[in-house]
This record gives structure tokens, C-alpha cells and sequence, in this order.
């Protein structure tokens, strides 16, 4: 129980630096704003002081409140909410409209985080939600075929009512759910069949940074399921061998390979993005040239793709190495967390999601830095977009949903051995 | 259960070594490439930046102001047009014609992007426009504006384009890098880009050039390691040699050598030993050596860009082998490589890194940057170098072909080069000249490359002038 405490003061010591650092951040942005504006406090733009109030006291709601209710994994509210506050900060530098957006994403993601928990909690049998599942997410992806618009090169959009959001996102955990259950349930025809259709639907939409994705997590899920190596590898020999022939059938994925070849050499077009990204962050060096200096904006979808770009400019390549350890935490918390699941179900839920968070990062950084090519998929919590947004906390929250149902084994664990000491 | 958490924790690995790969991989191309990238002329942060900051100066080893700020916020050059133009090409032009000049390649310095943490308050609190740190450079800009002028005063020389680098040997200080020809930054616009003779293009570091004979230096020494110096191992140089039956390698002028070992060879520069050297080497081997020599390397200076050098790869036949001996076939270099190798010769087989920059100062006078000296590579064992210095030494005075460089007073010791290539059809004539003074108190190392000398010249009698006055001018500074 002491080792219990002795966390909780750490998490909530971690807590309190990362509220203040807010503060202090969006404080900055509310000076730079206003400065040389002189005392007709009528002309101010007072949104980054709203925000140096907002942001902390949704860290607190995020990280706090939430434990009161079931119990939740600080740590990983903790990182959760840094990381979510880190891109409003980021897109208030860089673009203020995109913040005000990203802020209501960002509420609205604490709800859903909170839905999904009890959705984890309160449904005992997954057989149904699973199989209905399939029909709703294949339907999901093919309305952007239907209805949908193309952003950058992928038709992986769509939009009603004034509101536009990414179908892509949300059957991401449709995906890790259904198969998830029927791994647990050694089913493999439904799931295989399930996620082959999701990719042939990606490929069509060309939206491939997501049809990787898809295709990486239910991959390592199986051989985490099962253990067969053999069939993972050919699993994996036959994603490479799609890889070749789409790299021979496509314009655009030869150019995307070239481009991360060589960006330099077609600087103007292809490897405009690509060029920008590493000069700024070349330019931040090791600490950065600032909150609120440098030019950020002039990469390319720096609100998305790009972020981490931006953040590495601004705060330096050590923040940036910072950022990915937070990755790293979350991926450790996840894992803890789906080792310590009782049914197999919800031990693959949970290590599907840590799963899909970690690819993704590592999909995204690794592109803005010229490791792998590049692939258009958002940086989790941090990058521009509600639908993203939205659905990485979702995947927080049935990691939480997991965790509370460990935590409350745990509890009813004790309470039969105290019996038993009775 | 147990097992699915024992693969998981596999999994969380798999996850963690992705992500190591991430920081590792980043880390190191920050490390290598962040400059410049930095530095590219693409980087919109530069400009922006330069409308706020004061450039710093950019001096040369005599405390020469090379480049300065005036008044209005414009770069201004040296007052001498000679010198303006001679160091150009390594101080840069206002609208960065000259590619990864120091005013491009030292823009964090020059603009003041990595100024320390007291400067960055001092100037907070001073309110007054930044100033970037000052360069001084390790170049001497008197021996810079000498070089066309000794390039003039010789009739095969005169008015022939060319590229002359002086280094010190022993720390790797350059100390005149010109490119001829040239022009004059403060003579805005005069020349287009497209010019003849591309006064624009740094020869030194871009020009790739087939090294001709100079690369017998490396030929010898692949032949010193593979034990092939024996006195019994001598050749019977009939003036011609038949290889892959249908090509015949002769000498420059036809002459015959009559018996030889690799020192009488060296010493004459004889083309039908050198080839069947190459041949009895094997290709591997001679591949091997020229990248011990810093062949195929993408290099990274720290104060530097420079062209990689060439040694072809893939399957390659006798006769192209044959020519790789005399730095024929498809072999490219820099003039600053060849003058890197001269230099690891007379440093004992250590190659120094080249180096451009003496000292990095803020306005407020301190130090941000001093001159290191690194080795680049080991090209050879000390023993090899020796044996090497002995058949430079031949070369300048032994009656050796590059005998027109000696110079009383000074131990003169190289390699004369007369490489051939076609361009645009057209069949063109390089002389080269690679020396070094052996002296431990002039430890200097000198490279000159003369362009399309005229019929019947060689690197001998073309470039080796230029070296000699260069070497002239080197003893007199050193007041002896």
C-alpha cells in the first residue's frame, strides 16, 4: 500500500510541473501576442491567457477527476493528457484557429475516453458487439469511396453536416476489438477475413500509412495471440511482397520512395516537405529556438504530419527525444497493463491498443525524419484533427477499461484472501 | 495466459527497439548532416534571420577583414580586387552564387543562430540589434591573391583555367584554396550563371578531375603493401604494352625506360610499368588502397563540403584496370583529395582533416569556436610513407619529372600528373602538380591543377611553375 502511495505522489509531483509548464508555455504565447499593443487592454487577444487557465484545469479534470470514479492508471492519464495539451500548444504557436478546434477534440476525447471505459466495464459479453462491429466498420470505410473527398492524395475523408472526420480513425478500434475477440476465441477465419477487407478498402482509398498500420497491428496481435512464428513471417514476407508490387504499380509510392531516398534532389516538388522538415529541425538544434520563434510554418501540413517537426524546431531535439520516452512510458504502462489482464480478450484489447500507438508513432516520426518513407498518418494526441484525436483517447480509454478491471480483480483478490484469513 | 504475457512483453520489446532506432538514427544524422541541412540556401529561417542580425566578419589568418558589414546592413569585401576575387570562392558572394561558401556554411555563426546563453541576455537587456560571431578562417589571403598572379606569370599557365590548395601537413590548416577562374563579388551581376569556365564553381572542392599520374602515388603504395618492391621485381619498359590484345599503353612522350623497379618508374612516371602493376594488383587491391586514400568516401568535414572522389566499382576489364594504375579510366578527384593525399604522405601516412575555420568569436570577443586538428584517416603505415617521401623526393630532385618545382632552400619532394579526358568531344589535357615541403618547420602541402594545357605540355612543365612559386612565397613568410 505504501508503494502505492509513493506513486501517487510522484504521479501527482508529474502533474503539477506539467500544469505549470502550460501556464507558463501559453502565459509566453499570451505575450507574444500582445506585446507592443500598449495598455488599451480592448485590442488584446486574451485567448492564449484563456488558455494558460483552460489547458491546466483540463489536465487536472483529465488526470484527477477520472480515478475518483474507477480506478484509472495515472501515469498513463498523465502522459495521456501532456501529450493532448502539448498539441493545443503546438497549433496555438503555429495556427490559433486549429487550437480552438483541437481544444473541443480535445474534450470531446475526454468523454469518449470516459464512454469507452465503461464500455469496457459494463459489457460482460463481447460476442455481439464483436461481430456487429464488422458490418459497421466495412460500411465505415467504404463511405469515403461513396461520399468522400480527397486530402492529399488520399480519398480518406468525408464530410456531413459541416463536419468532416476520417472513418479511418474511428474502425481503428472497431478493428483492434473485433479482433481481438475472436483471437481470444481462436477464430481465425473472422478476423483474417475482417481485416483483409479493411485493407483492400484502405488500399482503394490509397490512405496506405493506414492500411500499414492496420496491417502491422493485427500482425504482431496474432503472433502475441498465438506464438506461431512461422505464419507471422510469412504474414510479414507477404506484407513486404504487397509492398513490392505496389511500389511497381504506383506512381505515387515509387515517388514517396525516391523522395525518401534522396529529398534533396527534387527540392522544388516531391521533396519540398521532406526538406523543410529536416532544415527545421536542423535549425532547433538541441534546445530549440523557442516557443513561439522560428518558422515553423512553413512546412508543409505542419498541423498534422508534420508536428513533430515543429515541436523538435521550437523546443529541440532533446524535447523531442523527451517526447518519444513519453511514447516509450505509455507503450511500458499498456504493456503493464495487458500483462496484468485476467481474460485473453481483454489482455489482446489492451496490447492492440499500446500496440497501434506505438506503430503509429514510430510510422510518423520515422518518416519526418527520413528513417522510412513517408506516410501520411498523424502523430497520436499531438497532431491536428478531432477524428484522430477522438480515437487515440478512445484507445487510452479501453487501455483504462482494462486497467480498472484489473485493479478491481485485485481489490476482490484481497477481499477473498482476507476472508480467508478469517 | 503466461506465455501470451511473455510474447506481450516480446512485443513491448520489438516496440522499444523500433523507437531506439528512432532517437539512434536521428541523433546521428542531427549529428552529421544538421549543419547542412541547416545551412542549405533552401532554409527559409536564414533569411528571415539575416534581416535582424548584423553578420559577423569573416577574417583570415592575419586578422584581414575579408568580408565585412558597412553602414546600410551590406556585405562588403576586401578593398583589393585581387584578393576579393581570389578568396570569393571560399568567403562567399552577397547573393550566394558560390555554393557552401563560409558565408553560407557558417551562417549559425556568421548570423548568430548559436550565439551562448550570456551573449543571448546581454543582448536581451542592451535592446540593440544582434550581432553574429565573427569568423576567422585559417586562410592567408596575400598568398590567396598571389596564386593568379603566378598562374599569369607563366606563358603555359597564363589565362588557362585551374585550381591551387595549400595546406599545412602536420594540423590540416588551409591556407589558400583558389579557383580559377574567378570573379569579383562586389562587381554585382556582371557574369551569368552559365558562364564559360564557371567562375562561380569552387574547383577545389567540386571539380572532379581524373587524377592522371599523381595517382601512382596510390598504385605504389597498394604495391608497397602487397610486398611487390623487391629488388628482383623489376620490368622491361619497351615504351608500349599490349593489353586485352587490342590496346596499347604508352608513355607521354614515347620514351623508353629500359629496365626499372617501382622507384625508377615513379621517378620517370612510366605508364607501361605503372598499368601492369595495376594488372599483377588486381583490381580489388588497387580499390582498396584508393579508399584507404579516402577514395569513394562521402566525407564530412566539419568545416567542408567536398565532392567524394572516385574509384569505379563492378566488373571491370584489363585494359580499364590497366588505365586505373595511371589514374585513367573513369578515376575522379578533387584537387583538395590530391592535396589531402600529398599531405598524408609527408605526415607519415596520417591524413589530416582539412580545416577552414582558425577561430569562431562572438562581437563581445569570446571564444565560441577554436581550431582542432583531427586526423581524417590512416592511409598507410609510416614504413610505406617513408619509402613514398623517398620517390617524391626523386621526382623534384633527381631529376624526376616534376624537377621544375625544386626550390634552393626548401626539400621539395611530390608528383606531376598529365591526365587526359574528353569533354563534349573534345580532348582535354590536365597537369597536375601534388607536393609537400618536407621540412618539419614549413609543413606545407600543395596541390595545383592547371586546365587544357596546351600540346606537348605536362603537369611538370605547367603546374609545377605555379607550385614553385607558391613554395617561394611559403619560404619567404617563414623568413628564411
Amino acid at each position: 500500500m505504501s508503494r502505492k502511495k509513493a506513486s501517487l505522489k510522484a504521479g501527482k509531483r508529474l502533474c503539477g510541473v506539467v500544469r505549470l509548464f502550460f501556464f507558463l508555455a501559453f502565459l509566453l504565447l499570451f505575450f507574444r501576442d500582445n506585446i507592443g499593443k500598449g495598455w488599451s487592454f480592448a485590442e488584446w487577444n486574451w485567448n492564449a491567457l484563456i488558455l494558460a487557465g483552460a489547458v491546466p484545469v483540463m489536465i487536472t479534470l483529465g488526470v484527477n477527476l477520472l480515478p475518483r470514479l474507477f480506478p484509472a492508471d495515472r501515469l498513463l492519464l498523465s502522459l495521456t493528457n501532456f501529450l493532448c495539451a502539448l498539441g493545443v500548444l503546438i497549433l496555438y504557436d503555429t495556427k490559433p484557429l486549429y487550437a480552438r478546434h483541437q481544444v473541443i477534440a480535445y474534450g470531446i476525447g475526454l468523454i469518449a475516453m470516459v464512454i469507452c471505459i465503461y464500455l469496457i466495464r459494463g459489457i460482460r459479453s463481447w460476442r455481439f458487439p464483436a461481430i456487429l462491429l464488422i458490418p459497421v466498420s466495412l460500411l465505415l470505410l467504404a463511405l469515403p469511396l461513396l461520399i468522400g473527398k480527397e486530402k492529399n492524395g488520399a480519398r480518406n475523408w468525408i464530410s456531413f453536416a459541416g463536419a468532416s472526420m476520417q472513418p479511418s480513425e474511428l474502425v481503428k478500434l472497431s478493428l483492434i476489438l473485433s479482433v481481438s475477440w475472436f483471437m481470444s476465441r481462436r477464430k481465425m477465419i473472422p478476423w483474417f477475413l475482417f481485416s483483409a477487407a479493411c485493407l483492400g478498402l484502405l488500399m482503394l482509398q490509397k490512405d496506405l500509412g493506414t492500411a500499414l498500420l492496420y496491417f502491422g497491428v493485427t500482425l504482431l496481435l496474432y503472433w502475441g495471440s498465438s506464438g506461431n512464428t512461422a505464419v507471422t513471417l510469412l504474414g510479414a514476407a507477404a506484407g513486404g511482397g504487397a509492398a513490392v508490387l505496389g511500389y511497381r504499380l504506383f506512381a505515387h509510392v515509387r515517388l514517396r520512395v525516391a523522395v525518401w531516398r534522396n529529398p534533396w534532389s527534387d527540392y522544388d516538388n516531391s521533396g519540398y516537405q521532406l526538406v523543410q522538415s529536416l532544415m527545421a529541425i536542423a535549425s532547433g538544434g538541441i534546445l530549440g529556438v523557442g516557443l513561439g520563434l522560428g518558422s515553423p510554418t512553413t512546412i508543409p501540413v505542419f498541423e498534422s504530419d508534420f508536428i513533430f517537426s515543429v515541436i523538435c524546431e521550437q523546443f529541440g531535439v532533446i524535447f523531442g527525444l523527451c517526447v518519444l520516452m513519453m511514447y516509450v512510458a505509455l507503450i511500458w504502462r499498456g504493456t503493464v497493463i495487458a500483462m496484468a489482464a485476467r481474460g485473453s480478450f481483454h489482455a489482446l484489447t489492451a496490447m492492440g491498443c499500446t500496440v497501434l500507438i506505438g506503430l503509429q508513432t514510430f510510422v510518423i516520426i520515422g518518416g519526418v525524419i527520413k528513417l522510412i518513407p513517408l506516410t501520411g498518418v498523424t502523430l497520436p494526441f499531438i497532431s491536428y484533427g478531432g477524428t484522430s484525436l477522438v480515437s487515440s483517447m478512445c484507445l487510452v480509454g479501453l487501455l483504462q477499461g482494462v486497467a480498472s478491471l484489473n485493479e478491481d480483480d485485485l481489490e476482490e483478490d484481497a477481499g477473498i484472501a482476507s476472508v480467508g484469513l478469517d | 495466459m503466461k506465455q501470451l504475457r511473455h510474447r506481450f512483453k516480446l512485443l513491448a520489446l520489438f516496440l522499444f527497439a523500433l523507437f531506439a532506432a528512432l532517437m539512434l538514427y536521428g541523433a546521428y544524422n542531427i549529428a552529421n548532416y544538421g549543419t547542412r541541412w541547416f545551412s542549405s540556401s533552401h532554409n527559409p529561417r536564414v533569411a528571415a534571420q539575416k534581416e535582424n542580425v548584423i553578420a559577423g566578419d569573416i577574417l583570415d589568418r592575419n586578422g584581414v577583414v575579408l568580408a565585412s558589414i558597412s553602414e546600410d546592413g551590406q556585405r562588403v569585401y576586401h578593398p583589393d580586387a585581387a584578393v576579393r576575387s581570389a578568396v570569393v570562392h571560399t568567403v562567399g558572394s552577397p547573393d550566394n552564387k558560390v555554393a557552401d561558401s563560409v558565408e553560407s556554411f557558417m551562417t549559425e555563426y556568421l548570423y548568430g543562430f548559436r550565439s551562448n546563453l550570456p551573449d543571448l541576455i546581454r543582448n536581451l537587456f542592451s535592446g540593440g540589434t544582434r550581432k553574429g560571431d565573427n569568423v576567422a578562417l585559417t586562410l592567408d589571403s596575400t598568398l590567396c591573391a598571389n596564386i593568379p598572379r603566378y598562374y599569369a606569370s607563366h606563358p603555359v599557365t597564363g589565362g588557362k583555367n585551374g585550381a591551387a590548395v595549400v595546406m599545412n601537413w602536420k594540423t590540416g590548416e588551409l591556407l589558400a584554396v583558389v579557383s580559377l577562374p574567378s570573379f569579383d563579388p562586389a562587381d554585382a551581376g556582371v557574369k551569368s550563371i552559365d558562364e564559360t569556365g564557371q567562375p562561380y564553381w569552387n574547383r577545389v572542392t567540386r571539380g572532379r578531375y581524373p587524377p592522371g599520374s599523381t595517382f601512382k602515388i596510390i598504385t605504389a603504395a597498394a604495391a608497397l603493401r602487397a610486398g611487390m618492391n623487391t629488388g628482383d621485381d623489376t620490368f622491361w619498359c619497351s615504351g608500349s604494352l599490349q593489353v586485352d590484345g587490342q590496346h596499347t599503353i604508352r608513355d607521354f612522350s614515347g620514351e623508353v625506360h629500359e629496365s626499372e623497379d617501382l622507384r625508377k618508374a615513379f621517378k620517370l612516371s612510366c605508364n607501361p610499368y605503372f598499368s601492369d602493376l595495376a594488372l599483377r594488383l588486381t583490381d580489388a587491391r588497387l580499390r582498396g588502397e584508393a579508399e584507404r586514400f579516402g577514395f569513394n568516401d562521402n566525407v564530412l568535414f566539419r568545416d567542408l563540403v567536398v565532392e567524394n572522389s572516385v574509384y569505379p566499382s563492378g566488373i571491370r576489364s584489363d585494359y580499364e584496370v590497366a588505365m586505373s594504375g595511371l589514374g585513367q579510366s573513369t578515376l575522379l578527384a578533387t584537387p583538395l583529395h590530391m592535396c589531402l593525399v600529398a599531405a598524408g604522405i609527408a605526415n607519415g601516412g596520417v591524413m589530416m582533416e582539412p580545416r577552414l575555420i582558425r577561430e569562431v568569436k562572438s562581437p563581445t570577443g569570446s571564444s565560441v569556436l577554436a581550431f582542432s586538428s583531427e586526423a581524417y584517416r590512416t592511409a598507410c603505415t609510416p614504413e610505406t610513407a617513408a619509402v613514398l617521401q623517398q620517390y617524391m623526393k626523386d621526382v623534384v630532385q633527381d631529376g624526376g619529372s616534376g624537377w621544375r618545382a625544386r626550390i634552393s632552400g626548401m626539400d621539395i619532394r611530390g608528383k606531376t600528373g598529365t591526365a587526359e579526358s574528353s569533354l563534349d568531344g573534345k580532348d582535354i589535357t590536365y597537369g597536375w602538380f601534388i607536393g609537400y615541403s618536407a621540412d618539419e618547420s614549413l609543413p606545407y602541402a600543395l596541390c595545383v591543377l592547371t586546365e587544357d594545357i596546351e600540346d606537348g605540355q605536362t603537369g611538370g612543365t605547367t603546374s609545377a611553375l605555379v607550385a614553385k612559386d607558391i613554395f617561394g612565397y611559403l619560404l619567404q613568410i617563414n623568413g628564411q
